[in-house]
């Protein structure tokens, strides 16, 4: 089941088209992890997911609605999306800035319930920037920076959650972390109930081998098109990685998970 | 993992309940509000002690209750109703400048840089040389002038957004542009008539009274509510357009709104007092200064505007007495060099956008 999906989307900056004729379905309650080469258009397709962009033609599909047609606070309750370069306003601490990601469940006479406060200080607590609350968000280092912002999109406790490459500027176990939690959020039922669904989450990454190791779902982008997408195991082979990436590597089984290892050749120790 | 979650809320903030509503305030801005209030108080008090003739401040209290006193005359009919004036285009400036700068995310966009007292200058001079002078008409021209640069400026800036950069820069063409069609008007028009159009475009409070309290202070009272929206809407604007979106906020419709706010309060303070240069620059830069928030304070910007432009009028009655300065010219004095520091500052910065 896909609660969000593309039809025939095609993505345009002015009259550069950059993804065309894309169809995309984000299975309910996994992982899904869009890899591709820089500029291939992951950005641009996640930004469409979250109704940044707006398609040239084809639509993106909520629960079989086209986004275009419902209220945008309505979409920002269900769908939350971490930008690959947001930016904070001057001087904000981080307290002020995670809470923000409460705007859509607020109202003008309700800014703030035990139920925002409750969300604030577990998505403060899950990203580790608990004890970075009154600190101002210009003062922190690139990589509590991008914790922070990871806190204001889980703050806004949606079902569908887009992340744009979040383990950027992270160190390793910080980045180790965050995939840790994405498959947290997955995995433990939204809401507590336990017959429910885990979150549904959308990554951007770079990596392979994470992408490898924590998608359940994994799509393989080039120039704007789709050109693998399934289980990582039958996704990640030598010959895709040739054609997506243009590299020469081996695929391996990891030592730890069994999941494909991408390990790149090394053309000058050839003879 | 496990999320043992300490309480958090943003940081500075407490939460103030009325029955279910719950809203967030500031506490150092409403510290820094208050202590405005009090600095406002005293300068209007010294305002209506200061003049001609020295009245001791037990007499102008007495005055303002409405008790009967020897200063009824000076304090009342002549010293008042211009100080009102002074203090409502203060107020106005102040909000006005906030919500520019909001939303151009610049600290060096204000109505008076980006052309909107340009706009009302250019129309109100064109009126004068046409021999329309009388001031029952004139400040509705001027505001009508400062409307339509600022339709000008945002519809030249838009290309399928508003980008805040482009919205300064063709601001500031149109300033220049604008303050040469005033000219060229000034030069046609003869020589009283560009007397009185160069003591306008300063932005003199001298004459000023009832009558323009009469159009402000109405203006101002409805636009309260609308106000109050803003400085809720700054929180999400402030935000870049993505994470703003993100958040389901509608930024192309919550932009113009806070652009046409700051419009039109702009423009009815142009047309009361002529373009006071520099307050609405100066006084949300200061005030934010002041409260250390995220957004720019929209009360502590209102408060700081009255005070700059009632201390400013002050001086400018007393510092060349018997001549009186128009204020433009004391506020352009602090303001101007703050601006170029505000220019060299965000070279070397990259600015913010
Ligand atoms: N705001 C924009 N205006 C115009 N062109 C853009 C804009 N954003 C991206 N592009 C172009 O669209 C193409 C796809 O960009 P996108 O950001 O989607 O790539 P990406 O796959 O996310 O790359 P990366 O891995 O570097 O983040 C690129 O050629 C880029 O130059
Ligand atoms: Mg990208």
């Amino acid at each position: 089941m896909s609660r969000l999906s593309t039809q025939a989307l095609t993505l345009a900056y002015e009259d550069r088209t950059v993804v065309a004729d894309l169809d995309l379905a984000v299975p309910d309650g996994e992982v899904t992890v869009i890899v591709g080469p820089n500029a291939c258009g992951k950005s641009t397709t996640l930004r469409a997911l979250g109704r940044l962009l707006k398609p040239k033609s084809g639509s993106v599909l909520l629960d079989g609605a086209s986004l275009a047609t419902l209220p945008t606070k309505r979409i920002a309750q269900q769908i939350g999306l971490l930008p690959q370069t947001p930016v904070a306003p001057e001087a904000i601490t981080v307290a002020d800035l995670v809470s923000r990601g409460r705007q859509p469940h607020q109202h003008w006479w309700q800014q703030w319930s035990d139920e925002d406060e409750r969300a604030v200080s577990e998505a403060m607590t899950r990203t580790d920037v608990a004890d970075l609350a009154e600190r101002s968000v210009d003062e922190l280092s690139g990589g509590q920076r991008q914790r922070v912002w990871i806190a204001m999109a889980l703050a806004q406790e949606t079902e569908l959650l887009l992340l744009d490459e979040p383990t950027t500027y992270l160190d390793i176990s910080h980045q180790v972390e965050v995939l840790d939690l994405v498959r947290q959020l997955a995995d433990t039922p939204f809401k507590g109930d336990k017959g429910d669904k885990g979150r549904t989450v959308v990554v951007v990454l770079h990596d392979l081998n994470q992408a490898a190791r924590y998608a359940d779902h994994l799509v393989a982008m080039k120039s704007g098109r789709v050109v693998a997408a399934g289980p990582p195991s039958e996704v990640v082979t030598a010959d895709l990685v040739r054609e997506v990436f243009g590299l020469d590597c081996v695929v391996v089984p990891d030592p730890v998970t069994g999941s494909p290892l991408v390990v790149p050749g090394a053309p000058w120790k050839a003879s | 993992m496990t999320t043992t979650s300490v309480p958090v809320r943003p940081a500075g903030y407490s939460v103030l309940r009325a029955g279910p509503a719950r809203f967030l305030v500031h506490r150092r801005a409403v510290a820094v509000a208050s202590v405005l209030v009090l600095l406002l108080a005293a300068s209007c008090v010294a305002y209506l002690c200061v003049g001609e003739a020295f009245v001791p401040p037990g007499e102008v209290v007495k005055v303002l209750l409405g008790q009967s006193s020897p200063d009824e005359l000076v304090v009342g009919e002549l010293r008042l109703p211009r100080l009102v004036v002074g203090l409502l285009v203060g107020l106005a400036f102040g909000v006005a400048g906030a919500l520019i700068q909001t939303v151009a995310r610049n600290p060096l966009a204000s109505p008076d840089v980006i052309g909107i007292s340009q706009g009302a200058s250019a129309l109100t001079v064109a009126a004068m040389t046409f021999g329309i002078t009388s001031y029952s008409v004139l400040p509705y021209l001027s505001v009508a002038g400062g409307l339509l640069a600022a339709a000008l400026v945002y519809l030249f800036a838009w290309r399928g957004g508003l980008h805040a950069t482009r919205f300064v820069l063709i601001g500031i063409g149109f300033a220049i542009a604008l303050r040469s069609v005033t000219t060229l008007f000034m030069t046609k028009g003869d020589y009283l008539v560009a007397q009185q159009a160069q003591i306008w475009m300063t932005g003199s409070l001298n004459g000023r009274g009832w009558p323009e309290t009469e159009v402000l202070a109405p203006v101002l009272l409805l636009l309260v509510p609308a106000i109050a929206w803003a400085a809720r809407a700054q929180r999400t604007v402030s935000l870049d357009d993505d994470t703003a979106t993100a958040l389901g906020v509608r930024l192309g419709r919550v932009r113009l709104g806070l652009v046409a706010l700051g419009v039109v309060l702009a423009a009815v303070a142009t047309g009361a007092a002529g373009p006071v240069d520099f307050v609405a620059l100066l006084a949300p830069q200061i005030a934010r200064r002041m409260t250390r928030t995220a957004q720019i304070p929209l009360v502590s910007s209102a408060l700081t505007g009255a005070v700059i432009v009632v201390l400013a009028d002050l001086l400018a009655r007393r510092l060349f007495s018997p001549t009186e300065l128009p204020v433009g010219v004391l506020t352009a004095a602090v303001g101007a060099p703050y601006l170029i520091w505000l220019i060299i500052r965000s070279r070397t910065v990259g600015g913010t956008s």
